[in-house]
């Protein structure tokens, strides 16, 4: 199959389905999504509470495996992947960034970002040195040595980000990156994002906020476990056949009429 | 794909153990407590090992010991001897020992038979003396040497009888006792020796020498009314090359006299200490069995730290499986924790178990033996304590559903 695009889809999603509860209590959390994403798209996932969007995010990050449909990840199936591998994958091509920046407490700022590198055989003085970097980009190279209780709610953030993109992953799953933030951090964190996005990395963003959805390439809202509306699925609109007609020359054309009426 | 996160786990484990040191320390007691145990027990077994081995050289290996009865379980043959079967009338007799004298290779033969009964004198005998009616010979035969004065013997008034140095001390609170009197059965004796310190209750007689009153076998007669109730039976051949032919000459005398019945046995070699090594094992054993449950308990400490471990750290777990941390790695980690709990309290109790053999060898006739065997055996117990109990709890942490981990709140 010849490529036509650039974009290649790295995300496919067909017919997925999540169940919660058996029986009586059964509830689809996801009730037959088809998505795809392409490479370098920046997409927001909006939609009420309990529509599905963690779920579906959860499921993108190969965090949860019971679902049912469909998943190709970079066109493999993804029930073929073995745990092991998917769990490679995760270190190697998947950022995760956290509602709730979810920092391991125990320990300080720099091996909290280094962790990821731990797991994809990076040696620990090594994944040091990578993850002080990384918080020099961020400017909380002072504050390396701090516990994560030290740090504001906008700082843990973007350690939660540095620690995201410390082994470079083309794939960068944010659930509600500013949640918990003051709008000043939050737009700090999502010109963050943004930028990360310029450089060609693959965003998916759960919010709540459709201020942020300005920042995103593409915007899909969730409904009860269904994609209600996808902002690349809608008709564009057509370009007309005859020329616009001159936006001064509507307005006298408007003016004249109006004034016909008052007549 | 290698990944070896082994430093990593390592470092991890030492920053997590020290995040709450003193719920990490008493975990580690209880290892600690386990191990101490078993190595001041092997260590202090081995010691007594080394002290019959030594016995067995020491005997030069042309003895052949006779007990009443057939010896079915090694731990009886050895309480046999001793006089705690009051009313069970011995199978030896007199006219055996007269049999036995007239075999062929046999050097020396000597009877012994311990009495009942109390020890009258100065002041009152302990509750462990006792009376041993035997022969001459007895003091070539086991090799007893005297402190001072004599052994007993044809040319000296039946009356006479030898004491232990401990004994003689309690009895007349002297090591120099000869010529002082006592009463035993209502007969009086004069002491014509005291023995040399032997230091070894643990031997083949099953007496220990040293808390015991020798009188002459003619004596232990009279005094049981002609009714003599020989224990055991000790023979020496002339030589060691003739031992085979004297064991089976004194089976063929015994038998006979007898009328076919075999109600003796016949121990030579290590036949004859093997009852005080059997005993020493079993006392080892049932040691072992002690400190076998305080490592259980210990272990079920770990499990149990472990378990609330794992469950402090649910979130963490989540966040490590969400970076990329596969089952393995999460299981890895768990089980290097618990395995530096029960290592660390290994080492621990290593030496304070030698600590413990050393001041209780102060008052034991045997010193404690250092060998790589116990340190090996320590370690073991530490790596399969730290491995068998802290498994579960890392398999459930393993197990555990990252998205569940992940709401978790602390």
């Amino acid at each position: 199959m010849a490529i036509t695009t650039k974009k290649t889809p790295v995300i496919k999603l067909r017919d997925l389905k999540k169940r919660f509860g058996i029986g009586d209590a059964e509830a689809y959390a996801l009730d037959g999504v088809d998505l795809t994403i392409k490479n370098g798209e920046f997409v927001a996932i909006m939609g009420p509470s309990g529509c599905g969007k963690t779920t579906l995010l959860n499921i993108i990050g190969l965090l949860d495996r019971s679902y049912f449909g469909q998943y190709e990840l970079d066109g493999k199936p993804v029930d073929s992947i073995s745990r092991r591998k998917q769990a490679f994958i995760r270190s190697k091509q998947i950022g995760y960034i956290f509602q709730n920046f979810n920092l391991v407490p125990r320990l300080n700022i720099i091996e909290n970002v280094a962790l990821p590198l731990t797991y994809s055989g990076v040696t620990r003085v090594n994944s040091l040195i990578v993850a002080s970097d990384i918080l020099k980009l961020f400017h909380l190279n002072e504050r390396e040595y701090y516990m994560p209780h030290q740090l504001s709610g906008g700082q843990i953030q973007r350690v939660a980000i540095a620690r995201a993109l410390v082994n470079k992953p083309t794939i960068i799953l944010a659930d509600e990156p500013t949640g918990n933030l003051d709008s000043r951090s939050s737009h700090i964190i999502m010109e963050e994002l943004a930028a990360l996005h310029s450089v060609g990395n693959t965003i998916i963003m759960v919010t709540h906020n459709a201020n942020l959805t300005t920042y995103a390439s593409r915007v899909i809202t969730m409904l009860d476990g269904k994609i209600d509306t996808d902002s690349r699925e809608m008709p564009k609109p057509e370009k007309p056949k005859h020329k616009r007609p001159k936006a001064k020359k509507t307005k006298k054309k408007l003016t004249a009429k109006l004034k016909r009426k008052k007549k | 794909m290698t990944r070896l996160l082994i430093l990593n786990h390592i470092h991890n484990a030492k920053q997590s153990l020290q995040s709450s040191r003193v719920r990490s320390a008493l975990t580690m007691l209880g290892v600690t407590i386990g191990v101490a145990s078993v190595t001041a027990i092997l260590a202090l077994g081995s010691g007594a090992g080394r002290v019959i081995n030594d016995q067995i050289n020491m005997l030069g290996g042309n003895i052949a010991v006779i007990r009443p009865g057939v010896t079915v379980n090694p731990i009886n043959n050895i309480t046999q001897p001793q006089n705690n079967q009051g009313y069970a009338t011995s199978s030896l007799s007199k006219s055996d020992l007269e049999k036995l004298k007239k075999i062929k290779h046999i050097d020396l033969v000597a009877p012994l038979m311990t009495l009942g009964g109390t020890i009258t004198a100065d002041s009152p005998a302990p509750a462990n003396t006792k009376i041993l009616a035997t022969t001459p010979e007895l003091a070539g035969i086991s090799n007893l040497k005297l402190r001072e004065g004599q052994f007993l013997g044809s040319e000296i008034n039946e009356n006479s009888a030898v004491v232990g140095q401990q004994l003689s001390i309690n009895l007349f609170g002297t090591e120099s006792s000869i010529g002082s009197k006592m009463t035993i059965h209502g007969q009086t004796f004069i002491v014509v020796g005291v023995l040399k310190p032997l230091n070894n209750p643990i031997n083949y007689n099953s007496i220990d020498f040293d808390n015991s009153v020798i009188i002459n076998y003619s004596m232990g007669e009279k005094l049981y009314k002609n009714n003599a109730q020989i224990q055991q039976i000790n023979v020496r051949s002339d030589s060691i090359n003739n031992l085979d032919q004297v064991v089976k000459d004194i089976n063929t005398v015994l038998l006979k006299n007898h009328d076919g019945e075999k109600d003796f046995s016949i121990l030579v070699g290590d036949q004859i200490s093997q009852p005080t090594n059997q005993l020493f094992f079993s006392i080892a054993g049932v040691t072992a069995a002690i400190a076998a449950i305080s490592l259980f308990v210990g272990g079920i400490g770990i499990m149990n730290i472990m378990l609330v471990t794992v469950a402090e750290r649910t979130r963490e777990i989540g966040i490590r499986k969400a970076l990329g941390a596969s089952n393995t790695d999460i299981l890895y980690q768990f089980l290097i924790e618990s395995l530096a709990i029960s290592v660390v309290g290994g080492i621990v109790g290593y030496i304070v178990g030698y600590a413990v053999a050393f001041i209780v060898s102060e008052f034991l006739v045997f010193s404690p033996v250092i060998n790589w065997q116990v340190a090996l055996t320590a370690m073991t117990i530490s790596i399969v304590m730290g491995t068998v109990f802290g498994l579960y709890p890392a398999i459930r942490a393993a197990r555990s559903d990252p998205i569940d981990s992940l709401n978790r709140h602390n």
